[in-house]
């Protein structure tokens, strides 16, 4: 199910298409024979550039497959993705980390600092361990963004939950990767902690232009996205424009008892 | 016992995290069963040997001794009378004469030595029934005649010797030639003493200088007649007149036989269980970490166990039962290895020239119960530590997050502890120093070791910080953001990275130190000879220098002078009455240039004048002996003589320290002929501008006794400093073994910080870290926390090694010589350690799959 492609806004990281990745045919199943599992069954999507996209989907979906998938994290068993022009699948461990490093950006549900580093040494990691310098204005506009000037000497462990991923998401900007991916980036966060780093995420949309993918089960959080992908068995069955925490919920309230009837 | 059914269930769950820690206790207990069964299977081959040889009872002269030269160089020997009277004891069924002297060597007719080169004797001697019991002809016949000679199997083939070739004996008492015509095989192991029998009268004129008397009567018992009563009713028949003798059963002949090799052998065997003692030191860091890891790993699921109601008691048992049974898996398939271990000393031995059979291999019940207790004490006791942590964890343990432990902040008393010990050690090593007595000094030295390498033990995680920083700031600044990560990481956990480190630093210390002594030995030895050795050729060898050897010396061509040097028994009596045994020296009057002292009284060329004599600064000072006194000496054998006291010699050096003059003149007055012992070591000086002629002359005039080297200053020196590189060489072999067990300990804390850090590595691998780059970082870890135990063990072995060399200053150890070479050798040698030790671990952690390392579910 293919989504209709919306106009690039030109934001901060400068990109050709106005797709910032897509997939086609995504195949991806664990086993043989018998014990075959299909995790993603013929997937088609394509990822709008500056856009904030949100993937949701019931626990076994394959929604974080996709996205491991997407992030060049995971191998597909068919089918090619495309990080702009450059196809990623069959890229070897060497070129796809590159990848990762230089054009993508992560933020994971938790464990997403390494301890031994401050605020900013993590920051700056990604760029650190390409050799580049990190574009001293840029760096410290996102570091104003996510209110972090104050913390920046500080170790993960001196800082509370939400400031931790702040400073994550601060990492993934700082890089200006084409594409941000997110794994429940607020599962771990109380409710005000987490429309804090949302709040982030949309603001880098709109503002930066940067393109975003974030994979949720909160309808709270999908709310913040411009477009909401429902996966149910490994298959996109659903897409939703400017979506609300009420229309998400209904949505995923139908999936459910469609699923308990099924 | 729920209990004990988590802790085997967690022991073979976490096997693979085990296996170094097994694998250090495998080694430690290996190498002590090792040396244990070498020492034993030696001891057996021995016993068995010396059975076989030794007759039922056997008489000898009282003054002979098996484990001393005699002091003319011939054996002792006693008349053939002895033999028949022998014969008249009850239950004597046959007494027989023998002839047997260790004093000799055998030639072949290219001048080679056919005796062992690992020091066994050569043994010449007549054949005789008794020989029947150990050996047996199995070429040709016994010798016939005067030119006859029979050699034992080993020997023959060893240097290819045939039927027909010839033979050359050299003894005190001169050269003569035989041929074979006889090769006889030893029943049972002989380890490596060369055999050659002649003829009764052969051996009696060659070897004794005379006819009609042997060295010994073996007698044989008639059946049903004990060894005891034998000897009881022998030593009946043979009191009274006649020569002082000696009558031993074959037991007691044994005993005395093995007292010699038994001491040698005990030095061995308690050095290398020293040495394994060192690996035993080093696993526990090993065994430490592991289980510090493993508990910290484990917190959360112990924090459950607490929470459901385990008692501290209860968590801390759990703990020590696995180590129990981590020390009895090590243990047992160390006793195994220990077996193997023993087999392949007796090969290495056999390649050595020492021939030892399997056969003989002696595994006593003791073996296996001491390196099993050894093993599981050691890992237990080490796992204590660990295990206590463990009952300390609190049922909250289990709500918290997980991900890494918290930082271990080594704490101030640990601090205060350190301190004080390597404060306390440092001043011991610093009195040690500054000791005026040897004796008290090396208990202070002693003192000072352990108490400063405990203290850096202790103190070692504090240190962590500070030189994992400064090394770094060196090393690592080079490798940019990866040197960055891998420095936090040893910097992570002080208390880790110490213990890792400490394990290597003890190995290290001990090489330093050594390497320092022996160094400073070469240095000192080095000086004195420059300083106080005149002469240009120096001969010796490993039996005393024989007449004809003496005279090919000196009349060698080209020669200056050439100087006799011999060592004599005496009883020595002082102007105060104190009598003491001890040697003297009988020299030419040239030795006084041919080794310069320094005298604090007289002219030492005074004390060569006719009876009179030299005494070392410290006899005269304890016995207040002055230029003038008169010594009474009484030499062994012969008369006893005053001497007047003619040069008081400086005692503070190395060579001939405490030795006392007197020249050969004098004393041949007061010792008949046949009682004058060979020359121990003979000096030559040539004649000015022509040291390279002579030296050539000299060598060529020695060919014919391959027994002697001759040797020039410059070879002197190089030969002494090869004999000390030899031995410190055997020793880092030895210490080997700790510094494996401690690269173990550096492959295993890498190996579990690996999988501690699973998560944070599948991060960094995420966001874009490559598999180089992770692999880099690991090894530059490795190699900071290797190069932290190398500076620490360096520092601290130099500092052992200078003290040592303080104090030994007071025996003639004069020079400091640090052998930078070889310490910068081992602190670069440890940087590759380092990379070695981080092989595996890197190779595993590239491997690790990203997406499994970052799963959130």
């Amino acid at each position: 199910m293919t989504s209709a492609v919306t106009i690039t806004r030109h934001g901060g990281t400068g990109g050709r298409t106005a797709v910032a990745a897509r997939a086609r045919q995504v195949v991806k199943a664990y086993g043989s024979g018998e014990t075959r599992v299909v995790a993603l069954d013929h997937v088609d999507v394509d990822i709008a550039r500056g856009q904030f996209t949100a993937i949701m989907g019931p626990s076994g979906s394959g929604k974080s497959t996709l996205m491991h998938c997407l992030a060049g994290l995971d191998t597909v068993s068919s089918g090619q993705i495309h990080l702009d022009e450059t196809e990623i699948t069959g890229l070897k461990d060497k070129k796809l980390t590159q990848l990762r490093r230089d054009r993508i950006g992560f933020i994971f549900q938790a464990f997403n600092l390494l301890p031994t580093l401050n605020a900013i040494e993590n920051i700056t990691l990604p760029m650190d361990i390409a050799g580049r310098k990190p574009d001293k204005a840029w760096l410290a506009q996102v570091v104003e963004t996510v209110g972090l000037a104050d913390r920046l000497r500080h170790r993960p462990n001196q800082l509370s939950g939400g400031q931790q991923q702040r400073v994550a998401v601060a990492r993934a900007l700082a890089a200006r990767p084409e594409i941000i991916f997110g794994d429940e980036p607020t599962g771990n966060l109380d409710s005000r902690a987490g429309a804090e780093v949302l709040g982030f995420l949309r603001r880098s949309v709109d503002d930066l232009g940067q393109t975003i993918v974030m994979v949720t089960h909160d309808p709270v959080a999908a709310s913040y996205a411009d477009r909401v992908l429902y996966l149910a068995d490994g298959r996109i069955v659903d897409e939703m424009l400017r979506p609300t925490a009420d229309a998400v919920l209904d949505r995923m309230k139908d999936f459910d008892a469609r699923g308990r009837t099924s | 016992m729920t209990v004990f059914k988590t802790s085997m269930r967690n022991f073979f769950a976490h096997k693979g995290r085990m296996a170094l820690s097994a694998v250090a206790v495998l080694l430690s207990v290996a190498f002590v069963c090792g040396t244990l069964v070498f020492t034993d299977t030696m001891n057996t081959t021995f016993d068995k040997l010396f059975a076989t040889t030794s007759a039922d009872v056997t008489v000898t002269p009282k003054a002979a001794n098996n484990n001393e030269d005699p002091q003319n160089g011939k054996p002792e020997s006693l008349p053939a009378s002895v033999i028949d009277r022998a014969k008249q004891a009850e239950g004597v069924k046959s007494a027989e004469g023998a002839v047997s002297s260790m004093n000799v060597t055998v030639v072949d007719s290219d001048n080679d030595n056919m005796g062992s080169t690992t020091g066994a004797p050569t043994i010449a001697g007549n054949w005789t029934k008794n020989d029947l019991r150990s050996m047996e002809i199995t070429s040709g016949h016994a010798p016939r005649g005067p030119t006859e000679v029979m050699v034992d199997s080993d020997t023959a083939d060893k240097h290819h010797l045939k039927m027909g070739d010839e033979l050359r004996t050299i003894a005190v008492t001169g050269d003569f030639k035989a041929r074979i015509v006889g090769i006889a095989t030893f029943k049972v192991t002989n380890p490596g003493a060369a055999v050659v029998y002649y003829d009764t009268a052969t051996a009696q004129r060659e070897l004794l200088g005379a006819t009609g008397r042997f060295t010994q009567v073996n007698v044989t018992a008639d059946a049903g007649v004990t060894h005891t009563q034998l000897k009881r009713n022998v030593s009946a028949e043979l009191t009274g007149s006649g020569p002082a003798l000696k009558v031993q059963t074959q037991k007691e002949l044994s005993d005395e036989n093995r007292e010699g090799i038994g001491e040698f052998m005990n030095v061995i065997k308690y050095a290398m269980l020293g040495f394994a003692g060192i690996a035993f030191l080093v696993g526990i860091f090993l065994i430490i970490n592991t289980f510090s890891m493993l508990v910290a790993q484990r917190t959360r699921e112990i924090g459950l166990m607490r929470a459901l109601g385990s008692s501290r008691k209860q968590v801390n048992r759990s703990v020590l039962f696995e180590a129990l049974l981590l020390g009895v898996v090590g243990s047992v398939l160390g006793v195994a290895a220990g077996v193997g271990i023993a087999v392949g000393l007796m090969k290495l031995m056999s390649s050595a020239g020492m021939n030892l059979s399997t056969a003989d291999l002696t595994v006593k019940a003791m073996t296996p119960v001491v390196g099993l207790v050894l093993g599981i004490v050691v890992t237990v006791l080490a796992a204590y530590l660990p295990a206590r942590r463990a009952g300390k964890v609190s049922p909250m343990a289990a709500l918290r997050d997980a991900g890494t432990p918290a930082d271990g902040r080594a704490g101030w008393i640990r601090g205060i502890v350190g301190l004080v010990l390597t404060g306390a050690g440092a001043a011991a090593l610093f009195t040690a120093a500054g000791a005026e007595k040897a004796a008290d000094g090396s208990l202070m030295l002693g003192a000072g070791v352990v108490l400063s390498l405990i203290g850096f033990v202790i103190v070692g995680p504090l240190l962590a910080g500070g030189v994992v920083r400064a090394i770094s700031a060196v090393l690592l600044r080079a490798f940019g953001p990866v040197g960055r990560l891998a420095e936090r990481n040893a910097l992570r956990n002080p208390r880790r990275t110490g213990a890792t480190g400490a394990a290597l630093m003890i190995g290290l210390a001990l090489v330093a130190c050594l390497s320092v002594v022996g160094s400073s030995m070469v240095a000192s030895a080095t000086e004195e000879l420059d300083k106080s050795v005149g002469t240009d050729f120096i001969v010796q060898g490993n039996q005393r220098i024989v007449p004809q050897a003496q005279k090919a010396i000196e009349s060698t061509p080209g020669m200056e002078h050439v100087t006799s040097y011999k060592l004599i028994e005496a009883e020595l009596t002082s102007p105060d009455g104190r009598t003491e045994d001890s040697d003297v020296t009988a020299a030419d009057p040239t030795y006084a240039s041919d080794l310069r002292r320094e005298t604090i009284a007289g002219e030492l060329s005074a004390a060569y004048a006719k009876d009179s004599m030299s005494v070392g600064s410290d006899y005269a000072k304890k016995h207040g002996v002055k230029v003038g006194d008169t010594m009474t000496v009484a030499f062994k054998g012969g008369k006893t003589a005053k001497l007047k006291v003619a040069a008081v010699t400086d005692d503070d050096v190395a060579i001939d320290k405490g030795s006392r003059y007197m020249s050969i003149a004098t004393m041949e007055q007061y010792v008949p002929a046949d009682r004058i012992p060979p020359n121990d070591i003979m000096f030559a000086t040539a004649e000015d501008g022509q040291e390279a002629t002579a030296y050539a002359a000299l060598k060529k005039a020695l060919d014919p006794y391959p027994q002697y080297q001759v040797r020039d200053q410059t070879d002197y020196k190089q030969e002494l400093k090869d004999q000390i590189g030899q031995l410190l060489n055997m020793v880092y072999g030895l210490l080997a073994l700790a510094i494996i067990v401690a690269v173990l300990g550096v492959v295993n804390t890498l190996a579990l910080s690996v999988v501690e850090r699973t998560r944070e590595i599948g991060l960094m691998r995420a966001i874009g870290l490559s598999r180089r780059q992770l692999r880099r970082m690991i090894r530059l870890e490795s190699v900071v926390i290797a190069l932290f135990g190398a500076l620490l063990g360096l520092g601290l072995g130099m500092g052992w090694g200078a003290t040592a060399q303080q104090l030994l200053a007071l025996e003639g150890l004069k020079v400091l010589d640090i052998p930078w070479p070889t310490i910068i050798g081992v602190f670069i040698g440890s940087a590759f350690v380092g990379l070695f030790a981080a092989l595996v671990p890197a190779f595993r952690a590239g491997r690790m799959n990203v997406l499994n390392a970052i799963a959130t579910d």
